[in-house]
């Protein structure tokens, strides 16, 4: 345990440390600064459901850039070599990497609000459905996370980590309804239970689904698990 | 301390380690020797439980490395050969990052970090990011850590390797000083490195053993004893039979050098007085008389090439 608390708070410096978070984060906030300009305006409703709504795709990248270097770095300055020398376990490691990449993300997600409170002074939003979409977006954060992570473990290349995360998930939340018209019958319902998308949609509107929660966390915990067993497999090579 | 039975460690067709066998005891410093591919990364890989060996055993303080790899670890104190580190974090960061992977709480770290600091000459630099140092700094920053939990074993992967020769120097008697209260495993390519700091030293070609004893031992057996080179002036015939004739000889060879006879003398001890007095009863000159000790390194390529003949 106090091992994945010590790898979190190194990796978590890292992160900190690195440039390329700060760019992350810039661009990210920026992405949404720009979406909720539309919100704003005399007349119109208040609330952020357009920017939540959108907000997923934008993460599709944006995460896997987070997560990209936590192991892949590893591998290429050779440190996975004294990590796994030391009396720590595998699952420890990708753990605490994990849960680092995370509370970045946390700490990024925490910067839109600034919108809600700026919408909570120009008008009244249904606080129930923003808190709502905020536990979705960090379920987002946590499964999107997980897959970043396990990205990451698949080699010692950081820009490669980030494609091979980012690159399945666009495909899967960009063209989820895309894939949802053109199908029927059992095909379309597996596709519509891993649907990003729709379980957001719910979160959005107020609508805190178990099948979300599960679908979510149930994704995170399969990716950590077989980002362990990648990670171990480097040992047999 | 550490015993290795039959060790192997194939990838795929190629046998890295082909059983492997040797004991190191407490206190000793071992110093693993072999060219460059020999074998010598992998095996230290499958005693600090980075890697799983493919079949034979190995334990190190008593633990299996692969049925009680952590236990191992905690024993164990280990210096890659590529030092990697983290460049981003300060030396201090670091080695308290190190500290708590090893269960270290705040207390004992500061105790422990400022001990290493001292011995590894690290004062300096102890709040400088890695980034900044020089390789011997970082090296000293690898042992550092290899060191905080005071381990019972050292397990160092070539550690002198890039280094300047004053730092080479400071390493070898520090890596000395270390022996005392720690077992020590180090490899190197580098002879007169192992032959000056290890008191016994394992020769490794294509994973297998080829030799091993102390490096007196190891000089003894190339040539079981000293040559002895001398030139008098006397008759070739009659300077190669006093010779002979001496105590301990083991075989003499004689060639005429412009009026003079050299001998190179084969002998199981230092017979240079004696050929001082021999030379001096029989009225022959004496103008060269030296000892030629073998060398490690006569040893060394020796053995590979004596085991390059045997493959093949």
């Amino acid at each position: 345990m106090r091992n994945t608390v010590a790898i979190m708070q190194r990796e978590l410096l890292s992160l900190f440390y690195s440039p390329i978070g700060y760019i992350v984060v810039t661009g990210f906030l920026l992405i949404t600064g720009v979406l909720v300009m539309d919100s704003f305006g005399p007349g119109k409703p208040a609330t952020l459901r357009n920017v939540f709504g959108f907000t997923p795709y934008v993460l599709t990248f944006i995460v896997p850039a987070i997560a990209m270097r936590t192991i892949s770095e590893e591998y290429r300055s050779g440190t996975i070599e004294t990590l796994m020398t030391a009396p720590v376990s595998d699952v420890q490691m990708v753990i605490g990497k994990y849960l680092a990449a995370l509370v970045f993300y946390a700490i990024m997600l925490a910067g839109t609000l600034v919108y809600l409170i700026l919408m909570m002074i120009f008008g009244s939003p249904d606080m129930g459905a923003s808190l709502s979409s905020y536990l979705g977006l960090l379920l987002v954060g946590v499964a999107f996370t997980a897959f970043g992570v396990f990205a990451s473990s698949l080699t010692r290349n950081q820009i490669v980590a980030w494609i091979v995360g980012a690159v399945p998930l666009i495909l899967f939340v960009w063209f989820a309804g895309f894939i949802v018209d053109r199908t029927e019958g059992w095909v379309r319902d597996a596709f519509q239970r891993v649907n990003v998308v729709r379980h957001l949609d719910q979160f959005n509107r107020g609508l805190v689904t178990l099948e979300g929660v599960v679908f979510f966390v149930g994704a995170a915990a399969l990716f950590l698990f077989l980002t362990t067993k990648v990670v171990e497999s480097h040992r047999w090579r | 301390m550490i015993e290795v039975r039959n060790l192997a460690k194939h990838y795929g067709n190629v046998r890295a380690v082909d059983n492997v066998s040797f004991t190191i005891q407490e206190g000793e410093i071992v110093g693993f020797l072999g060219p460059n591919g020999a074998g010598k990364t992998t095996t230290l890989r499958v005693l600090t439980c980075y890697q799983p060996a493919t079949s034979g055993s190995a334990k190190v303080a008593g633990h299996d490395v692969f049925t009680e790899s952590m236990a191992v670890r905690r024993e164990v104190g280990y210096l890659p050969e590529s030092v990697p580190l983290y460049p981003e974090m300060r030396v201090r960061e670091y080695l308290h990052f190190r500290g708590k992977l090893r269960g270290l709480d705040r207390p004992r770290r500061n105790v422990a970090i400022a001990r290493v600091s001292e011995r590894c000459w690290l004062g300096d630099v102890i709040n400088r990011p890695i980034s900044q140092l020089s390789k011997g700094f970082r090296q000293r920053v690898g042992l550092a850590d290899a060191l905080l939990h005071n381990p019972r074993v050292l397990i160092m992967d070539e550690p002198t390797i890039g280094l300047d020769p004053a730092q080479i120097r400071e390493t070898r008697s520090l890596i000395r000083e270390l022996a005392q209260q720690h077992t020590v495993l180090l490899s190197s390519h580098i002879l007169p490195e192992v032959e000056v700091t290890c008191g016994r030293i394992i020769i490794i070609h294509r994973g297998k053993i080829v030799a091993s004893g102390t490096p007196a031992e190891l000089r003894q057996r190339i040539s079981a004893g000293s040559q002895l080179i001398a030139e008098l002036k006397g008759p070739e015939a009659e300077v190669t039979a006093g010779i002979r004739k001496l105590d301990g000889v083991k075989d003499v060879h004689s060639e005429p050098a412009d009026g003079w006879t050299r001998v190179t003398v084969s002998a199981r001890h230092d017979l240079r007085e004696a050929i001082y007095k021999l030379s001096a009863e029989k009225g022959w000159p004496l103008r060269e008389l030296r000892r030629d000790v073998a060398t490690l390194e006569d040893f060394f390529v020796k053995i590979v090439a004596g085991a390059h003949q045997s493959e093949g």
